[in-house]
């Protein structure tokens, strides 16, 4: 029996059921195209080979060149036709063969005489299939013929010309920009489609013309425009325009707002959506601007079609990042949503909930939630333990149930990426959050006992061995890792004996017990194991002395950049000398800047280990210290986010981050030369600290050279008061000399010429001096601190436009953690209070409660307390809030 | 852009596929993605009743029509919304051509039509029509009515 392509079970035998493409070939089929030349065309069976040809083309058959040139000449025989039926069946299979350009040329002219034929169907047709395969020389010479196509009566033709010209403006733009008007004539087109598609090509010719889309969308908006489709693209134009204006009009209001709002009350369900996405993707919406959008999405929550369904509850997922309160009212119709068939629309509404929820609804929701997860796929469960994660962090006091949950999780079936995201939520907690950290460790060792995934034993034997033995009770964690040494294989057995040694040089009082099991040890099976547990003891059973050099070897973080290690292990040749580690280069090496943006584009796919702020100011301390000038600065207190100096895709990139100590700051300024002709070398910023009286340049490190792409620092270093909040405005001015680099040869010339190039000012302010430090219970925290330190004021803060926004103002100036979800206002409030925790420079615990209200005038009062050990600290705070 | 539009019968084999702007390489992730999607979810669902799914910035709306799965990929301003809107097209061009929700039988009887309707409605990545009645006309190269 000839064996179908389309199906796999040939035990089918029901005749009816075959494939009328049972047992097709390609050679048989090649054959039959001979037809094409007969004299006397027959329509059908022409037509028939077509299909059969497209079926062969669908199923991903490839012609050789030989083929595929005989095939198309013989279709090109086909024009003599007259069958209608026959000749679209052309004009698709020769758009499928896309013919090479030397053979286009047979079928030009034939497609050309169509393109001028009074049979609007065939000039529709032509313009498609020349459009498709043809180059820019001939389209000169057609171009005539598209641009009165455009205007063509017959709404196929017109939409036929546009969409080509979509096409073509990719690979011709300067021909496409030229039918500038005529376009803009089928804007106006009374044809639904023919405006949608003149509206997305006018918009393309435009787009890099602000001014032009500005003008197109403010006379639409006041058109009428037909189609649906039209309507939601103008939608998205007006969305860029209004991003694009920057803040509202001097009137206050918002610039096209009517038009978006008047929009939700379209006869159509994708208008009404896409004006209630681009509502809620305003720059700073307020509430107010907010609800009606809020209330539609609403409706399409109860919606019997599942794609609403899905978009409703993706936008308000969006919006709940940013603007829980305003999407509380919707928490019912999403509870319901949570049994949906459809898996990514109950995925969504649990995330959602768990953002906009309260602390009351935890339990509640946490219930259904454990239900739902038992038959969800692993990537959506990921999703939800990350949202888990978040509701923690936010309400800490409910550490217990969200804990448990994820430990019960822990134990069920379940892939890689899954546990990890489990186990690092775990480990985040246990890190936030000092009171679930006895449990959630237990929770790992249990984890451990049962555990298939090497790497992630082996990441919890090391996390238990920083954290374990600072826990009341360390030894109850021995039998856990000792277990490991028995049943584990050779990685996981290497980690467990670095994780007792940790527990021994901590431990005083465990640490014979630790001898002990190490000497155990020494008869395993593995080298590496054995060679560790060596290690291990000959530096644990030294000396009381090195014991803080046994801690700083088994604690101690590699100061080594890990790339510069591989590389000088790598240079390094077998001699008598021993290999030296001190002899390795501290400095981070650069990483070219095509790398970089190629990290920066890839997906941080579910898998990808999380990028914690721990580990960039770990790495910035370690850059630190490696400069041998910073090195008496002291511990580094905080580390800003990176301050932008020059504006995007100038000749010179450079940011900085304000490395905070506690009589020192440090500017680390990140450089790029984005020029491939240019070598920058002694590159330095000269900083001008007239503004800041309290700071006094102390030294200056200058980058030796820069070339192009590849990143590097240059940094300068201030005295100031030990201790003090010090504040000041400082104007920089990159400076270098610069070098010519021959393209070809990639060599610099000798001599270069010293320049100069101003960069934007940078200020330290109050808020670089705090730490946001979370507290989990900021109730027992404040009690804790007591009222000895605590200093109240009330202050003005005059008209604001919302009450959120003044809290948010009040949130940033000071740089703190907000506490327990209150840095959100719910909407129509007229009074609020919100707890802030941090860490003042000198490692002073601070905790502020703002009490916020509002008077009919939109004046701002609010009353400040800060609680704190060091009476001056709170004076600070208070001062920071007078002053700002 | 709508990155494609893709047929499977009951086993999950491709009866036709269009791609647009994705790369050659990737072609067979789609496929196979998809296929398992709808194997996943498709089981007990109505004719034309349809799913969703996004994963980053692309959507995905799929359904089933007789013995056929139909995948529609877009993405930017073919969002779930506009692509439920073309595959209702292709579904309402599919029954139009074969009469009622295909049997696999029908629908490879039809290949030659299904391949003309969806050569209107989807031309390189753009919606082009959205009316079964035009697009039944067009097919026979018949000028639109409304016209």
């Amino acid at each position: 029996m000839a064996q179908s392509y389309v199906k796999k079970d040939d035990d089918r035998d029901d005749e009816v059921e075959y494939s009328p493409f049972m047992g097709i070939e390609k050679g048989a089929v090649l054959q039959e195209a001979r037809v094409f030349n007969d004299p006397q065309l027959d329509a059908r069976r022409c037509s028939q080979v077509i299909t059969k040809l497209l079926y062969l083309l669908n199923q991903g058959e490839t012609f050789t060149k030989v083929e595929a040139t005989e095939v198309f000449f013989s279709v090109t025989k086909l024009f003599q036709s007259r069958d209608l039926g026959l000749r679209r069946m052309v004009y698709l299979i020769i758009k499928e063969l896309s013919p090479s350009a030397d053979e286009v040329i047979i079928v030009t002219s034939s497609l050309m005489k169509d393109m001028n034929s009074k049979t609007d169907m065939y000039r529709a047709n032509a313009i498609r299939v020349l459009c498709r395969i043809t180059d820019g020389t001939l389209l000169t010479q057609i171009e005539r013929y598209l641009k009165q196509a455009v205007v063509d009566k017959n709404p196929v033709v017109a939409s036929a010309a546009l969409v080509s010209g979509i096409h073509l403006l990719q690979t011709n733009p300067e021909i496409v920009k030229r039918w500038s008007n005529e376009v803009q004539e089928a804007v106006q087109s009374r044809a639904a489609l023919v405006q949608f598609h003149a509206l997305a090509l006018l918009h393309q010719i435009r787009q890099n013309d602000r001014l032009a889309v500005s003008k197109l969308v403010t006379s639409l908006t006041r058109g009428n425009v037909r189609s649906p489709l039209a309507q939601c693209l103008l939608i998205r134009y007006t969305s860029q325009v209004i991003r694009e204006s920057g803040n509202n009009t001097q009137s206050g209001e918002r610039p096209f707002y009517d038009y978006l709002e008047s929009c939700l009350r379209h006869k159509s369900e994708m208008v009404i959506f896409e004006a209630a996405k681009a509502i809620t993707d305003l720059n700073g919406v307020t509430s107010r601007e907010l609800t009606p959008a809020i209330t539609v999405l609403q409706l399409f929550l109860s919606s019997s079609k599942p794609v609403l369904r899905f978009a409703a509850v993706r936008t308000l997922n969006k919006v709940a990042m940013t603007h829980p309160m305003a999407v509380t009212n919707c928490n019912i119709d999403m509870e319901s949503l949570i049994s949906d068939q459809n898996r990514s629309i109950a995925t969504l509404a649990i995330t959602t909930l768990l953002k906009t929820g309260n602390e009351s609804s935890v339990d509640r929701l946490m219930k259904q939630i454990t239900n739902f997860m038992s038959d969800i796929a692993d990537e959506f469960k990921i999703v939800v333990v990350e949202a888990i994660r978040s509701l923690c962090l936010k309400f800490p006091l409910k550490y217990r149930s969200l804990m448990n949950f994820l430990s019960n999780i822990l134990r069920e079936e379940g892939g890689f990426d899954y546990k990890k995201a489990i186990v690092d939520s775990i480990v985040i907690l246990i890190r936030d959050i000092p009171d679930a950290k006895e449990s959630g460790l237990l929770h790992l060792c249990e984890f451990i006992e049962d555990c298939e995934f090497t790497y992630l034993s082996t990441q919890i034997l090391h996390f238990l061995g920083i954290e374990g033995p600072k826990t009341l009770d360390p030894s109850k964690y021995i039998r856990y890792i000792y277990n490991r040494v028995h049943l584990e294989n050779a990685t996981v057995r290497a980690s467990a004996v670095s994780t007792l040694a940790k527990f021994g040089a901590s431990v005083d009082a465990l640490k014979p017990r630790i001898f002990v099991l190490l000497r155990r040890c020494l008869f395993d099976s593995d080298d590496e194991v054995r060679d560790r547990a060596t290690l291990y003891l000959s530096t644990l059973g030294g000396d009381i002395e090195t014991d803080i050099d046994v801690r700083d070897f088994l604690f101690g973080s590699l100061d080594t950049p890990l790339v510069n290690l591989e590389t000088s292990l790598k240079n390094y040749e077998p001699s008598e000398e021993a290999f030296d580690i001190n002899l390795v280069p501290k400095e981070v090496k650069s990483q070219p800047l095509a790398d970089k943006k190629a990290a920066g584009k890839k997906p941080t796919g579910l898998g990808a280990p999380p990028t914690g702020p721990a580990s960039t100011v770990d790495s910035y301390e370690r850059l630190l210290l490696s400069i041998p000038e910073f090195a008496n600065f002291g511990k580094l207190f905080k580390s800003s986010a990176a301050v932008e100096l020059t504006e995007a895709e100038t000749e010179y990139a450079v940011n900085v981050v304000k490395h905070i100590f506690d009589t020192h700051v440090v500017f680390q300024y990140n450089c790029i030369n984005t020029i491939p002709e240019q070598l920058l070398e002694d590159v330095i910023v000269i900083v001008d600290a007239s503004e800041a009286e309290e700071f006094s340049q102390v030294f200056s490190k200058p980058l030796r050279s820069l070339p192009y792409d590849s990143p590097g620092q240059t940094f300068v270093a201030f005295e100031k008061p030990d201790g003090s909040p010090a504040t000041g405005k400082f104007s920089n001015i990159l400076k270098f000399i610069v070098k010519e680099v021959d393209p070809t040869s990639g060599e610099a010339e000798d001599d270069g010429v010293e320049d100069e190039y101003q960069l934007e000012d940078l200020e330290v302010v109050a808020a670089d001096y705090i730490l946001k430090v979370p507290v989990s219970n900021f109730r027992n925290a404040w009690e804790s601190l007591g009222p000895d330190c605590e200093r109240v004021d009330e202050y003005g803060l005059g008209p604001r436009e919302s009450l959120s926004e003044a809290v948010n103002t009040v949130i940033n100036l000071l740089g703190m953690q907000p506490c327990e979800g209150t840095e959100v206002v719910p909407p129509n409030s007229r009074s609020h209070t919100c707890l802030l925790s941090g860490v003042f420079i000198g490692d002073v615990k601070v905790l502020v409660r703002l009490s916020f209200g509002l008077d009919g005038a939109k004046d701002v009062a609010m009353k400040l307390a800060v609680r704190s050990d060091d009476e001056t600290v709170s004076d600070a705070i208070h001062e920071i809030v007078a002053s700002g | 852009m709508i990155l494609a539009v893709l047929f499977a019968n009951a086993e999950g084999n491709i009866l036709i596929e269009r791609f647009h702007g994705v790369p050659a390489e990737e072609r067979l992730h789609w496929r196979s993605f998809l296929v398992k999607l709808g194997a996943d979810n498709l089981k007990g669902v109505k004719n034309e009743e349809l799913l969703v799914a996004c994963h980053k910035s692309v959507y995905i709306v799929y359904t089933i029509l007789g013995d056929v799965s139909i995948y529609v990929v877009g993405k930017d301003e073919y969002d779930e919304l506009a692509l439920s809107e073309v595959i209702f097209t292709i579904t309402s061009a599919v029954k139009d051509v074969c009469g009622k929700p295909p049997t696999e039988r029908r629908f490879l009887d039809k290949y030659g039509r299904i391949c003309l309707c969806l050569d209107e409605i989807v031309w390189k990545g753009y919606l082009e029509n959205t009316e079964k009645e035009r697009i039944k006309r067009l097919i026979r190269l018949k000028p639109p009515t409304e016209f």
